[in-house]
């Protein structure tokens, strides 16, 4: 066991994969830095600071900066890894998926299945998402709802760097696409973690806190939150289970379908807009399968349907916090 | 060029085109569903190309992919039978004519996306390079495609990674419906890549053995690690930008006049009887066998079973 | 050209909507001839044998054994000769039942009646249904000018909300809608009605996980919590979830513990008689004005007279078979209530047909014993034990059901001492008679004990007034009374 942040978690893992499988690549903007500027390779070891060392280990030609070109960095993600390589591309905000957009959801979602089974994609897109860093409307973006309705491809995002190492070893080992969302808030988040190699499978939720008055599902940034939400409610009295989805494609129902059906009361807790998202989905899923089970409407707390917004004050009501979750479930908790 | 070398690359020519000709019957019928574009007249291109490749190199093609396919060396009853829809086609009929591909020969695929075979082709370089055993990686793109983002970034990124990889651009001069000195702004292709910072050419892609002469020198060029080269190939396409395509923006007579005067498989004909490379009558026993096989696999096709219901949740993910 | 014919669901009787395949009698690409049985088609509570009435080739069968399917529908193609698959595919594909909307014909005709034997007639007389024309509605052309529909209050509320408060008396005025731009909806109207609900306020209670013990298994939350309740092991569980997981269910199934699901209840569609016993009895309770008349009848000499014939020889008909006679006699003698009540008219039946409500597994039937009156107690009770047999074993036939003017029902073997019956329409009356049990009643100067059993008597007051029920009761009484008139 040792402690350590995600950032660092993440680092480790892809090192370990790299030193264990010569035919993994990794490329992206600024993974290596420095290549044409007085400083050198390795100026900067990603601007996140995950990649740093990789370029001195494994060589130009595994460790890849590429020109500002998003969708040749999917791209040529995705052609490697149709020739038999295993890919890691680095896309250095959520955003930026739109420039991308193509690569991801045409090429990428697709080989496997339209050439009837006879290829194989193993490319693992990393990709920093999420608001908190006043980063404004491009740059913070949740984006993982939209590609979570793609079929093709698996999306997950790890909240602690335990589940980092061990959801970024399955992606890599994976042989389908997985678009790995690293929020910016969790970077620095610590956490013990496990010696050795392990994998966590995907579609596997994990339990934050237990109880059986309400429901509470949230992925990335926001579980911290709702945690923070259930603490508040249980010194009153009130125990809810806090289910930490890490996958959202393919998506753990029975987790949230056996919690609902104890408690009868769902609060979904999603960074995305309201309209077509992950929030949405969930709620639709319990209301078919689980409808004899609620006892009242299921609760949804999201960022609200506008661009992300810059100031401090706004960014705050922008995102959902402990405060409005801890709001949401009284309001399941009330119907009556 | 040998003998040997001559015959095959007549061979896959007509090939090419007896399958694109049948095809164009076939579709009339409406028995084949969806969109079909048919690359007859442009066959030099393809096996010019494709004769200095061996299956351990990559190719991507546009949507225009059957002539790219055959001359890789692709299961012409197979492609017959996935054009047709059937569970036993090359993609078990999930891909269609749009999507034709096999991945196991280096045909990595038509692709519906205008321009997004220009960075797979990149990425398939970037691949070779890591294997340093000289394999190269060809992106055949149209004169549409050229004008793409994906193609320019493409064309940078495989110049500041020196990859092997070669931009063939097949000027066919229409780009859907518009023509080629419409949509692009620059002296040609060939300049514009250039200016990339890479090694460009242009060649007539209705003269096979010019073709390949120049073919030569590129792709030793880039197996031997040099970088990428662009080509910009002068050919024509006989049929529509798709199957049903109208073709107003043809001039009168235009089609006729291309079959005559700009046929690339009359004029290798041509030159290799007048050269005494080959007979007519090696010729024509190719041509025989050709359309034999032709009709084989559309019998084939029309016969082999339809994918079920069933079908459609399989080959989503390796594992879900 | 072709030679294919449908065989459709028959239509025996007016009112038959359905029928159900109890069961088919050929395989499909068998062979019949003439007389052949072909399947067993069930309506309400008869089964009748379908016979072939041609010779002919079942090429293929459609409806699957148990199903029900709607008159004319089709259930089998026939043909004669050889035959193609793909031509009974075009036949089965361009099939229209008869009343359908008519396309152009294809040259196989579909028949919407097949030549096959049709059992008898239904004696039932036909009852007018008509099915109330769905009056198109007038197309008004639209507005040239959008009008905003005017709430009188002013208020955003949607129209079953606004229905809602008036019925709740809630003032819509004091609730804050959830709807877009605050409109107010059903659902805000009916928390605004409910007594508010007091949350929180309790001592701290501790959430930490406790499935994390279990974090070392592939086991899902659910699954884990299970585990830790019941205090089972997770090494021998096997799994069946998503991705080799265990699962829940796979906890308690190895495990044997009962899922909270396994409280719901087990849900059966009902069969064709329920539906027919549910449909008739709900009619009869909702449209006959039932009245019942009670008395009890003392049993003495009847059980005594059954008691000699048993020593004498043996044997004796039931208690029950006698009770049948004597009603048939009673009927007889009060003739007006030996009837059929049709709406406006009343049918006057010269035979006692009593029909004897039998318990099966389907349900109750009531098979009909016919012209009883003129059958002594012994043929009666030879006639009923086959109607029984066919009666538990599905087997009824129309004739068996038909045309009962009288019902009697008698629970008196499950220790009921009295009940009142339904009226099984179109009869007049029916008679629901209790247990036999040794009662005092007033004998010489004092008590005495003797056999008694109440009999109630439901009667249609359409047709039976009371004091014409009461003197058949007495009649019936007199019969039971004195054994030796039967």
């Amino acid at each position: 066991m040792a402690l350590m942040t995600i950032r660092e978690a993440l680092a480790q893992t892809i090192r370990t994969e790299m030193d264990r499988d010569p035919n993994l690549l990794i490329l992206g903007e600024d993974i290596v830095g420095g290549n044409g500027t007085a400083g050198g390779p390795e100026a900067i070891g990603g601007i996140w600071g995950l990649t740093g060392g990789l370029y001195e280990r494994f060589g130009p030609k595994r460790v890849i900066d590429t020109p500002i070109s998003e969708s040749c960095i999917v791209g040529a993600a995705a052609g490697a890894a149709l020739t038999g390589k295993r890919v890691i591309a680095e896309l250095m905000f959520a955003d930026f998926v739109g420039v991308c957009l193509d690569q991801i959801y045409n090429q990428i979602a697709e080989f496997r299945y339209m050439f009837g089974g006879r290829a194989t994609c193993p490319v693992t897109v990393r990709i920093a998402y999420g608001a908190g860093l006043n980063c404004a409307a491009q740059h913070s973006q949740a984006v993982y709802s939209m590609l979570t309705s793609i079929p093709g491809l698996k999306v997950v995002m790890p909240t602690t760097p335990a589940d980092a190492k061990g959801l970024l070893t399955s992606a890599i080992r994976g042989d389908d696409p997985v678009m790995f969302f690293e929020h910016k808030m969790l970077y620095g988040e610590k956490g013990e973690v496990p010696d050795g190699e392990y994998l966590v499978p995907f579609g596997h939720a994990r339990m934050v806190r237990e109880g059986s008055d309400a429901t509470i599902v949230a992925c990335g940034a926001l579980v911290g939150s709702a945690a923070a939400a259930a603490d508040r409610l249980a010194k009153e009295g009130i125990a809810c289970d806090v289910l930490d989805l890490r996958t959202t494609s393919p998506l753990d129902e029975e987790a949230i379908l056996d919690s609902v059906e104890l408690t009868g009361r769902l609060i979904v807790v999603d960074e995305s807009p309201p309209r077509c998202s992950l929030a949405t989905d969930i709620a639709a899923l319990v209301a078919n399968k689980a409808f004899a089970a609620l006892k009242a409407p299921i609760e949804l707390v999201t960022a609200p349907h506008s661009p992300v917004p810059f100031a401090r004050e706004l960014e705050r009501a922008y995102l959902p916090s402990p405060a409005t979750i801890e709001a949401a479930a009284r309001k399941a908790l009330a119907y009556r | 060029m040998t003998r040997d070398l001559l015959i095959d690359a007549y061979r896959r020519m007509k090939t090419i085109r007896e399958f694109e000709e049948r095809l164009h019957q076939e579709i009339a019928t409406g028995e084949i569903a969806g969109f079909t574009h048919l690359y007859a007249g442009q066959e030099a291109v393809a096996v010019g190309v494709c004769s200095h490749l061996g299956p351990q190199d990559y190719i991507v093609s546009t949507h225009r992919g059957h002539g790219h396919c055959i001359a890789k060396g692709c299961d012409v009853k197979a492609m017959m039978r996935e054009i047709f829809g059937r569970r036993n086609g090359l993609c078990k009929g999930k891909g269609g004519s749009m999507h034709i591909a096999d991945v196991s020969v280096g045909m990595l695929g038509a692709n519906g996306i205008v321009g997004a075979g220009a960075p797979l082709a990149l990425g398939a370089a970037v691949a070779a390079q890591m294997d340093g055993a000289g394999k190269v990686a060809v992106a055949f793109s149209g004169d549409g495609a050229a004008n793409q983002g994906t193609t320019f970034e493409a064309m940078n990124m495989a110049v500041v990674l020196k990859a092997p990889v070669i931009f063939a651009f097949e000027n066919n001069h229409y780009s859907e419906h518009t023509g080629v000195s419409y949509s692009v702004g620059a002296k040609d292709m060939a300049t514009r890549a250039a200016g990339f910072g890479m090694a460009a050419h242009k060649v007539d892609g209705c003269d096979f053995f010019a073709s390949y002469r120049v073919m030569a020198e590129v792709v030793g060029y880039c197996r031997a690690g040099k970088g990428p080269v662009a080509v910009e190939f002068d050919t024509e396409r006989f049929y529509g930008h798709f199957e049903g395509d109208p073709q107003r923006y043809r001039g009168p007579g235009e089609v006729d006049r291309l079959r005559t005067t700009r046929d690339c498989i009359k004029a290798f004909r041509t030159k290799a009887i007048h050269e005494e490379l080959l007979d007519a009558h090696t010729l024509d026993a190719i041509d025989k066998e050709v359309l034999a096989l032709i009709e084989a696999a559309v019998t084939e096709a029309r016969t082999a079973p339809v994918p079920t219901a069933a079908d459609v949740l399989e080959d989503v993910y390796v594992s879900y | 050209m072709s030679t294919l014919r449908a065989f459709t669901m028959p239509k025996w009787g007016i009112e038959m909507t359905e029928g159900t395949v109890s069961e088919w009698s050929i395989r499909e690409g068998e062979q019949v001839t003439q007389g052949q049985i072909i399947a067993l088609i069930e309506s309400d509570k008869i089964v009748n044998e379908v016979q072939a009435e041609f010779e002919t080739r079942f090429v293929r069968l459609i409806a699957q054994a148990g199903e029900s399917y709607p008159v004319g529908a089709l259930l089998a193609v026939m043909a004669t000769g050889d035959v193609d698959q793909s031509e009974v595919d075009r036949f089965i594909a361009a099939f229209r039942p008869a009343g359908a909307a008519a396309e152009s014909a294809p040259e196989s005709a579909s028949e919407s009646a097949p030549e096959i034997t049709q059992p008898a007639a239904s004696a039932e007389a036909a009852r007018s249904r008509s099915t109330p024309a769905i009056a198109a509605a007038p197309v008004r052309a639209a507005p040239s000018h959008a009008r905003t529909l005017e709430i009188p209050e002013g208020l955003a509320i949607s129209p079953q909300a606004r229905r809602r408060a008036g019925e709740l008396s809630v003032d819509a005025r004091s609730i804050s809608g959830s709807g877009r731009g605050g409109r107010i909806t059903l659902q805000d109207v009916e928390q605004a009605s409910r007594p508010s609900r007091a949350i929180g306020g309790g001592a701290p209670v501790a959430i930490e996980p406790r499935t994390t013990a279990l974090d070392a298994f592939y086991a899902s939350p659910g699954a884990k919590r299970l585990a830790l309740a019941h205090s089972v092991g997770l090494t021998a569980i096997r799994a069946t979830g998503p991705r080799g997981r265990i699962s829940r269910a796979d906890v308690a199934r190895d495990a044997g513990i009962p899922l909270q699901t396994d409280a719901a209840p087990r849900v059966v569609r009902m069969s064709a008689t329920r539906k027919a016993i549910a449909r008739a009895l709900s009619q009869s309770k909702a449209t006959i004005p039932h009245y019942y008349l009670r008395r009890e009848v003392q049993l003495d000499a009847l059980q005594g007279l059954r008691g000699d014939l048993k020593r004498q020889t043996g044997a004796a008909p039931g208690l029950n078979e006698y009770f049948l006679r004597a009603t048939a006699l009673a009927l007889i003698e009060v003739p007006d209530v030996n009837i059929q009540v049709h709406g406006e008219e009343i049918y006057y039946y010269t035979d006692a047909n009593v029909a004897v409500a039998v318990a099966t597994d389907r349900g109750l039937v009531t098979p009909v014993l016919r012209a009883a009156q003129r059958k002594p107690v012994q043929v009666l009770a030879d006639e009923l034990k086959p109607l029984i047999e066919r009666a538990r074993s599905g087997r009824l036939r129309a004739e068996d059901v038909e045309g009962g003017t009288f019902t009697v029902s008698n629970l008196g073997m499950f220790g009921v001492d009295q009940f009142d019956a339904i009226i099984n329409p179109p009869q007049g009356a029916i008679l629901a008679i209790g247990a036999a049990r040794r009662r005092p009643i007033e004998g010489g100067d004092g008590i005495a004990f003797a056999s008694m059993a109440w009999l109630s008597l439901s009667c249609d007051h359409r047709a039976i007034d009371g004091a014409l029920g009461g003197r058949f009761l007495a009649a019936l009484a007199g019969f039971i009374e004195s054994p030796q008139r039967l």
